[in-house]
């Protein structure tokens, strides 16, 4: 996954432009993050805590995606 | 007055299951939760007119400790449990409650709407409650200090009677998810205080994720309503093949409304109404419209009386909902200022809401006024101006002279406001843009292009 796939899936939230989308994620655009993540890769992410709290920003988020959806 | 609450909210059976909060709580087993709680705060000392603040998220151990102390005759404020340290110094300066409650060891993060905790209730050297209210909120004031708002414990049976009277609430032997916080007036009152009254199971997801979501809607065959703000709305919405849901009756939400594409998405993809609310933490439901057969307006609740002045919707109250400082306009002669712009139809009855007349925000349902995050920027050290505001989140624009200085003011603006105050970003700009007569440029355009 790219940083701009991420940006793009919170876009999709409030019907935002790429450019609207911060840096930090607030706790509303992370359900809404992982609900794309898993309805676009057919998955359910069960994430723990520490993993939700590294997901408060866009750079954060992708790299815990990254981790979760390919195993590592 | 505290016989109410095992008149009112703790007198169901042993068996029937009051809450559903990862496991099933009989009313049996809430009962004896509650006493419990009622012996350690009777323990410290706490007696009816006393004073308690709670500071728990969301869970058994909060609803417990609520009616423990109600039942005491205790008056209960509550705290968000996402406020900061230095916040909740602030509140308990002001408050100065005689017991606080709060949660040992470090409260789990991450999209959580119920917790497991472990409460701890301590003593301190606190003043009686100074008003028969029965329970005190802070909210964001538009002039710096945060407002106190109190109801009495008439006001929220008054209001658990209104929702009994509202067609299209859930119905006794029914569910409610909840997914709006049992701490504010939506999910404390509509939710929690609402369904322990009529015998309604009220079921908590433990993630605010739409699998744990939809998995507890489907968990129970008792047709089931959806409690929450609009933003749960946009997140079942965009769920592209919801699983078949025969026990979902409707969601209602209170806050702003939906777009209509994505009320429509819902709609279509639910086959349920999806019913609007009207509230304050001031009076609690106001009115609703919960067939959603009125959109976008909504039908005062019985014994409501809202009028609108010059542009302004104004409710009827007998007595102000504000304790000590206050702004005197908000409330005069038996009539609440809402700051709400809207009409009432002189035909109908209907009342349309506009928006707000002040700079208050809603953030995912909870109230953010923007002054109070403007003068906590602006009074930070090595912060010379500071303006912000709201363009899908809230941003904010500061002049801090020395860049070395620049990352230590979020870091101090973290300590100072709870997450969902604080800024999304803050842009370090060399000068704000100011009116001709001085005044800071607040229009987006503008401050854009600031430098």
């Amino acid at each position: 996954m790219t940083r701009e796939e991420v940006i793009a899936m919170l876009a999709t939230y409030g019907d935002r432009t790429a450019d609207q989308v911060r840096e930090r994620i607030d706790s509303l655009e992370l359900a809404w993050l992982i609900h794309q993540v898993e309805q676009r890769h057919g998955v359910v992410l069960d994430l723990d805590d520490d993993s939700l709290a590294e997901m408060s920003t866009v750079d954060g988020s992708l790299a815990v995606l990254n981790k979760v959806l390919t195993g590592g | 007055m505290s016989a109410w609450i095992d008149g009112m909210l703790l007198s169901g059976s042993d068996s029937e299951i009051s809450l559903n909060v990862g496991e099933p709580i009989s009313c049996a087993l809430l009962r004896e939760e509650v006493a419990q709680r009622q012996v350690v705060l009777e323990s410290l000392g706490l007696k009816a007119g006393g004073s308690v603040a709670l500071r728990l998220p969301p869970s058994l151990a909060y609803v417990a400790n609520l009616l423990a102390a109600w039942r005491i005759g205790a008056q209960v404020s509550l705290l968000d449990h996402r406020l900061t340290a230095y916040e909740v110094d602030r509140a308990l300066e002001r408050l100065d409650p005689q017991v606080v409650v709060s949660a040992q060891g470090t409260i789990p993060g991450g999209l959580r709407a119920f917790y497991q905790v472990t409460d701890v209730a301590e003593a301190r050297e606190g003043s009686p409650a100074a008003t028969a209210h029965a329970v005190v909120q802070l909210s964001s004031g538009s002039t710096g200090p945060s407002k106190v708002i109190a109801r009495t414990a008439q006001s929220l049976i008054e209001e658990i009677e209104r929702y009994t009277k509202i067609d299209g609430v859930p119905k006794p032997g029914e569910r409610v998810v909840l997914l709006a916080s049992v701490v504010h007036v939506l999910g404390l009152v509509g939710g929690l205080l609402y369904c322990l009254h009529a015998g309604v199971e009220l079921a908590i997801p433990e993630r605010l994720t739409v699998d744990s979501i939809l998995k507890l809607i489907a968990a129970s065959d008792k047709p089931t309503s959806i409690i929450g703000v609009p933003f749960h709305i946009e997140l079942l919405a965009s769920v592209e093949n919801p699983p078949a849901l025969p026990q979902l009756k409707r969601m209602t939400t209170g806050g702003e409304l939906v777009r209509a594409e994505v009320y429509q998405r819902f709609t279509d993809r639910y086959r349920v109404p999806l019913g609007n609310m009207y509230g304050m933490t001031e009076v609690g439901v106001i009115g609703t419209d919960l067939f959603g057969e009125n959109r976008p307006s909504i039908m005062p609740a019985p014994g409501i009386t809202v009028r609108e002045d010059e542009g302004e919707l104004l409710i009827a109250m007998p007595e102000s909902p504000y304790i000590g400082l206050t702004d005197p306009t908000r409330w005069v002669d038996g009539w609440l200022r809402t700051k709400d712009a809207g009409t009432v139809s002189p035909q109908t009855g209907l009342v349309t809401v506009h928006g707000r007349l002040d700079s208050q925000v809603s953030v995912g349902g909870l109230k953010v006024d923007l002054t109070e995050v403007e003068h906590t920027l602006a009074a930070l050290p090595g912060v010379q101006a500071a303006v912000v505001v709201y363009d899908g989140g809230i941003e904010a624009y500061a002049v801090v002279p020395d860049p070395d200085q620049a990352g230590e003011v979020e870091a101090a603006l973290a300590q100072r406001l709870a997450a969902y105050k604080r800024p999304k970003v803050i842009h370090f700009v060399e000068q704000l843009p100011r009116t001709a007569t001085g005044k800071l440029v607040r229009a987006q355009s503008v401050l854009k292009t600031a430098k």
